[in-house]
């Protein structure tokens, strides 16, 4: 499912910075996996290339068949749509538009109809037990409920993996441990590829492989 | 883009937008509305204006002249300065013969505080002799009856045109007292007409204000012999009174032996150089009302693109998260610029109807009998004025838009 070889990333500067230094990493499709790394380590970076949120200057980087490498911004909004579902730890929901409005966004940008995206929209909530909250905004919803209907919008589009930024860091444990079994339950049932970015060891410990970065390397 | 434009999803959130900061959008939107009104009023203002005063000179030709008399300021052959010296029918007859390109030449007379009687009821005013080519130069306006006519004239008739004024005074109640007889300083007249004057140019008296007697009667009943009290020309369309006055006046100064360089001793009062000084006057304020209803726009145009810049800046986080979700740089660019149209337009649209509404009431007050002056913008002004604008705000949108165009979805997830 994702095939990184030898992935350079620097950010130029004064002093320029060598953030990632020649990363290879394989994850198969259904794997649900961790990175962790220090802050500083390089595992943000790679988050935002695995996200085709930035560019890498060298190497190639293989998402379900296709080389994602120097795209256009049309090209990696389009991808990024398609192919990625993201958790954010703030959620990221835009907060004058309801539950519903929020999931159905990704789907907007596809340019699906009103009708068909609420519909699709409504489904993914209900099937996170949102159903009673679909037309609340997200200043009326939980911590834990906002996390929920950003899961149900990275879903929406049926991406091939879902990239979750310290998805519990904002959240309580109790909380956290809710939003933990949701990804695993994702991954247990739908066979969903899920990478969760962390620096909590008690969230690496419930996926299945812990990838470690310190340094601009996998260790 | 594609049909997204029309999608619903995109108009409310154009609408939620712009509804989240009321105060910043009403602010912004006012200044598109006033610099809108401002020039739509200023526009429609300066034509009706420019109406207003052109009612003044309304009934009168404009490429005519009046000719009149004054002393002599230099001694010539034999006759000291300071004569007094009066036009006469040779005179004009001298100058239709040698002037084919004039197209009347008539005679005016004035006589002041005459009386008027009509059985007990009495007036005083002024009376006035004239031809029917009284008419090529001044349209009278005629409540009734007619104006003086050629048969009048040849046959020294003693018939009386009767201004609208005298007429209420001394026929109370009769509005058009025609076949009836008035006295004037104690002679017989049959009244003919009832007649009104529609500018304000008075030669010798206001029509609405005096009793108009055939030129030849008036001659006869009031001792001017072959003497008239002043002539007025009307020129062919494309002849400049202007260029033939100096002709004009050298035939009169040769005719009365008056010094060829004497300048108080004739006066031609030129009409068509008032109507191009109204008409260069009212091209001037119509300038200054564009330069300060445009500048008023453009202030409002720059604030549009100062508040949308605001407002990018503002949803930077919120720009990002689309971004990540998927959206394209041509979404963001046509998201900020519908917001940018879609306030330029209601606030335009709002402006345009608030300065018609304005106009409207100035026409509907300055409004008379005479005339409507036109306090109005021709729509294809109002168009012109809506379509620039709209293209200005969406200039002004543009430059945010770009930025936010700009925005990389990393940093803007960043920006917290």
């Amino acid at each position: 499912m994702i095939s990184l070889r030898d992935v350079n990333k620097t950010y130029p500067g004064i002093v320029p910075l060598h953030v990632l230094k020649g990363i290879n990493l394989e994850i198969s499709k259904g794997e649900l996996v961790s990175i962790m790394g220090a802050s500083g380590s390089g595992k943000s970076t790679l988050l935002n290339i695995l996200g085709i949120l930035d560019n890498y200057d060298s190497g190639e980087y293989w998402l379900n068949g296709t080389l994602i490498k120097d795209l256009s911004e049309n090209k990696s909004a389009e991808y990024r749509n398609r192919m990625i579902g993201f958790v954010f730890q703030s959620f990221n929901l835009i907060n004058y538009k309801n539950a519903v409005e929020n999931v159905a966004l990704p789907l907007f940008y596809q340019g699906i109809s009103r009708r068909k995206r609420n519909n699709l929209a409504m489904e993914q909530l209900d099937r996170l037990g949102l159903s009673d909250r679909a037309h609340h905004l997200p200043g009326e919803l939980s911590g834990g409920q906002k996390q929920r209907v950003a899961i149900a919008r990275a879903l929406v589009t049926q991406p091939s993996i879902i990239l979750a930024d310290e998805p519990t860091g904002a959240l309580d444990s109790t909380t956290s441990r809710e939003v933990m079994e949701l990804f695993k339950d994702l991954n247990r049932r739908d066979g969903m590829t899920t990478i969760i970015v962390t620096h909590d060891p008690n969230v690496g410990e419930q996926t299945d492989r812990i990838i470690r970065i310190s340094d601009g390397i996998i260790r | 883009m594609r049909a997204r434009l029309f999608d619903i999803e995109n108009w409310k959130e154009i609408g939620a937008t712009l509804a989240r900061n009321k105060t910043r959008t009403f602010l912004t939107g006012f200044g598109i509305f006033w610099g809108t009104a401002m020039l739509a009023i200023l526009l429609g203002g300066a034509r009706g204006a420019k109406d207003l005063l052109m009612r003044n000179f309304s009934g009168f030709a404009t490429n005519s002249g009046i000719i009149f008399t004054g002393r002599t300021s230099i001694p010539y052959k034999g006759h000291q300065k300071g004569r007094y010296w009066t036009l006469d029918i040779t005179d004009m007859e001298r100058m239709k013969e040698a002037f084919p390109v004039l197209e009347t030449v008539t005679e005016q007379y004035s006589s002041y505080g005459v009386s008027f009687r009509n059985g007990k009821h009495s007036y005083s005013g002024a009376v006035m002799g004239a031809s029917p080519e009284f008419t090529d130069v001044m349209v009278p306006k005629i409540y009734s009856g007619r104006f003086v006519n050629q048969a009048d004239i040849a046959t020294e008739r003693k018939v009386a045109v009767v201004g609208q004024k005298i007429v209420n005074e001394i026929f109370p109640g009769d509005p058009s007292p025609l076949g009836k007889d008035i006295l004037v300083n104690g002679v017989t007249y049959n009244i003919v007409g009832v007649a009104g004057q529609t500018n304000e140019i008075n030669m010798g008296a206001r029509v609405d204000e005096s009793v108009i007697l055939p030129s030849s009667t008036f001659r006869r009943a009031f001792h001017r012999g072959n003497n008239v009290d002043l002539i007025m020309i009307v020129a062919k369309d494309g002849v400049s009174i202007a260029d033939i006055i100096p002709e004009i006046k050298r035939l009169l100064f040769v005719r009365h032996t008056i010094a060829p360089d004497d300048l108080s001793a004739c006066d031609i009062f030129d009409v068509s150089e008032r109507f191009e000084m109204v008409d260069n006057l009212f091209i001037g304020v119509s300038l200054l009302a564009f330069f300060i209803g445009f500048s008023t726009l453009l202030a409002g145009i720059i604030g549009i693109g100062n508040i949308m810049w605001v407002i990018v800046k503002e949803r930077t986080q919120e720009i990002g998260i689309r971004r990540a979700l998927g959206a394209k740089p041509s979404d963001i660019i046509v998201q900020i610029l519908s917001e940018g149209i879609m306030l330029t337009t209601i606030a335009g649209i709002a402006g345009i109807s608030f300065a018609t509404i304005a106009l409207g009431t100035v026409q509907y007050l300055t409004a008379n009998e005479i005339s409507t002056p036109r306090f109005q913008m021709q729509s294809v002004q109002a168009m012109t004025i809506m379509a620039t604008f709209i293209i200005l705000g969406t200039f002004a949108g543009l430059i945010p838009a770009r930025k936010a165009m700009n925005i990389k979805p990393v940093e803007a997830l960043n920006d917290k």
